[in-house]
């Protein structure tokens, strides 16, 4: 008898592994489903195309949607077509940029002890539409009769050495500069958490606003936050120092 | 008694002259720090227009937050990456002529936006005669003044500036050059292995599928593309998902976006492919075998046709090895119970 059902407990076994194979396989398929028109990124819509300045006609200027044979004939008319706003989307939307605070003070400074302060960066871009927002110094931090300045900062170095387009480390109270870190939606990658930073370029040296904000895919009121950061050696001279740091937010093309 | 009671109002006077200043408190409103909030629209316009002609577009520049000080201005941009991102240039360039029709203003010239108020910029565009054939890429740029004197402190000051892209193509004939080409059209597969000359891309059943498809525009205009791309299995399921047309300007390449795609959460360390670099199209489900992937893609009437293909494999390699674990483990316990 035990001989029996010892024999029969392997083939029970397989055949309660067969089902629960197949209830895991029919649980997990999905079906693909067929295409839909719409979906949270993008509303295909190619024919809606409002108007600048919202009237629907002006004697200034015509609006069209096709380059096709109609365009082809308005082309010959009037010598120009012009087409406002996305075509994919469903009308105009306006394309707006919030700054939180516009002043960030750091206070006073205190030699290896680093002052941040923040501001939140909004777009609002309707639902959806590829954007970007730029930063760049307007020159480093720097008293008023430019005598003295703060270096923009390298981040803890060596391994942890950070430039204009990479972020890194920066938690030594002895590593000394300005810099900034971001968090919140659509950020670089690289700011891996709130102890990565980078430095801002420069424009006074010719180089790149850095993208601190970008995404194809826009909802309304994207947010990021981005802490500015300063940390002075105690050779630092007393002083005022300021700088301007400029935000451009553009949609994409 | 008389003496208690000026005491008793000395007392009274003393508490309310306490008491009052302290009502101030209550009364005082929050101080928000220096706020800026624009919008701008249209926030894109593309004309097709001919030497000596010109066209007016009339923006609204609306300030959401505190008063504010704002100039307009018109650079130049060009592509900067094949993301659709730009690269404004520090210096006007090129034949276009752009100015403001407003009575009050021109470009340049500073003006003020309380909170809530809004602004017109009627802004002139002009195609010289015997401009040259071709594409200019310009943006309208508002930006704000930086009000740099508030503070004793150490400060760093924001300056927001926001803009609206505008793409001229200036032709005499009305004609537009469309040279295509897809450079891309490939999956970003879990595994990618060689098998009798042939790449296979492999995934898990399981795993989200990223494509990318990029398009090269080799000619002096901006195309749209429109088309679909197509997912077919090996058991005759079929999805199609819509091209979006997004502009690629003229010698340049741009990522193209198709819809309905999937989301995935991205969190900054996250390895996933979909996660590491933008991709055209996620398609999430449940596959298993070969499916094949392709695109048609068109630009406008009468353009050529480009077409790309690519297939993957999918097998439910973690269902698979789970499954092989838990069948070790009973295995495992009834050699146990038999010993027993």
């Amino acid at each position: 008898m035990i001989k029996k059902i010892q024999l029969r407990l392997p083939s029970f076994t397989i055949v309660i592994y067969l089902l629960f194979t197949l209830s895991l396989i029919f649980k997990s398929i999905k079906p693909i489903l067929a295409i839909n028109m719409e979906s949270p990124l993008f509303k295909i819509q190619y024919a809606e195309i409002g108007i600048a300045g919202g009237n629907k006609s002006s004697t200034n200027y015509h609006l069209s949607d096709t380059v096709g044979q109609t365009a082809a004939g308005q082309f010959n008319s009037t010598g120009y077509i012009v087409k406002a706003g996305f075509q994919y989307l469903h009308s105009i939307i306006p394309f707006r940029f919030s700054i939180s605070n516009t002043n960030i003070n750091f206070g006073t400074l205190i030699p290896n002890s680093p002052q941040t302060a923040t501001t939140t960066l909004t777009v609002s871009f309707g639902a959806a539409g590829q954007y970007q927002v730029t930063a760049i110094e307007e020159g480093r931090l720097r008293t008023l009769d430019e005598t003295n300045e703060i270096a923009d900062t390298n981040c803890d170095g060596g391994a942890n050495t950070c430039n204009e387009s990479l972020a890194k480390l920066w938690t030594s109270n002895t590593a000394y500069g300005f810099g900034y870190n971001m968090s919140g939606q659509d950020i670089p990658s690289d700011f891996i958490n709130e102890n990565y930073f980078r430095p801002f370029p420069n424009r006074k040296e010719n180089e790149t606003p850095a993208i601190v904000m970008s995404s194809s895919n826009v909802g309304k009121n994207r947010q990021a936050v981005m802490t500015f950061k300063v940390n002075i050696s105690p050779i630092q001279p007393a002083g005022k120092y300021q700088t301007i740091i400029n935000f451009v937010a553009t949609p994409s093309f | 008694m008389q003496n208690d009671n000026l005491k008793f109002k000395i007392r009274k006077i003393l508490i309310l002259f306490l008491i009052l200043p302290l009502l101030f408190f209550f009364k005082t409103k929050k101080i928000f720090s220096q706020q800026i909030s624009l919008s701008i629209s249209p926030p894109l316009i593309e004309t097709v227009i001919k030497p000596g002609k010109s066209i007016l577009i009339a923006y609204t520049i609306i300030n959401y937050a505190d008063p504010a000080i704002l100039t307009a201005k018109v650079l130049p941009f060009e592509p900067k990456n094949n993301f659709g991102q730009i690269k404004i240039k520090e210096e006007f360039e090129g034949p276009i002529r752009f100015s403001l029709d407003n009575s009050n203003l021109q470009l340049g010239q500073s003006f003020f936006l309380k909170t809530n108020d809004r602004e017109q910029l009627l802004l002139r565009i002009r195609v010289p005669e015997g401009a040259k054939e071709g594409d200019y890429y310009y943006t309208l740029l508002v930006e704000s003044q930086p009000q740099t004197s508030q503070t004793e402190k150490t400060a760093s000051f924001a300056k927001a500036t926001i803009g609206a892209n505008i793409l001229i193509t200036v032709t005499d004939s009305g004609k537009i050059e469309i040279k295509p080409k897809i450079v891309l059209f490939e999956v970003l597969p879990r595994f990618r292995f060689s098998f009798l000359g042939r790449k296979i891309n492999f995934f898990d059943s399981t795993d989200p599928v990223p494509l990318i498809l990029i398009v090269e525009n080799r000619g002096k205009n901006l195309i749209k593309p429109q088309g679909q791309i197509v997912l077919k299995g090996n058991f005759g399921e079929k999805a199609k998902f819509e091209i979006v047309p997004q502009n690629i300007l003229s010698q340049s390449q741009r990522l193209i976006q198709a819809s309905p795609s999937a989301e995935i959460d991205c969190f900054p360390s996250s390895k996933l492919k979909a996660c590491q670099s933008p991709v055209s199209l996620i398609i999430s489900g449940f596959f298993v075998g070969f499916y094949r992937l392709s695109t048609a893609i068109i630009f406008g009437e009468n353009s050529p046709q480009v077409s790309a293909a690519t297939s993957f494999f999918a097998f439910p390699i973690k269902i698979f090895f789970g499954l092989i674990l838990a069948l070790i483990i009973i295995l495992f316990l009834l050699k146990r119970l038999k010993e027993e």
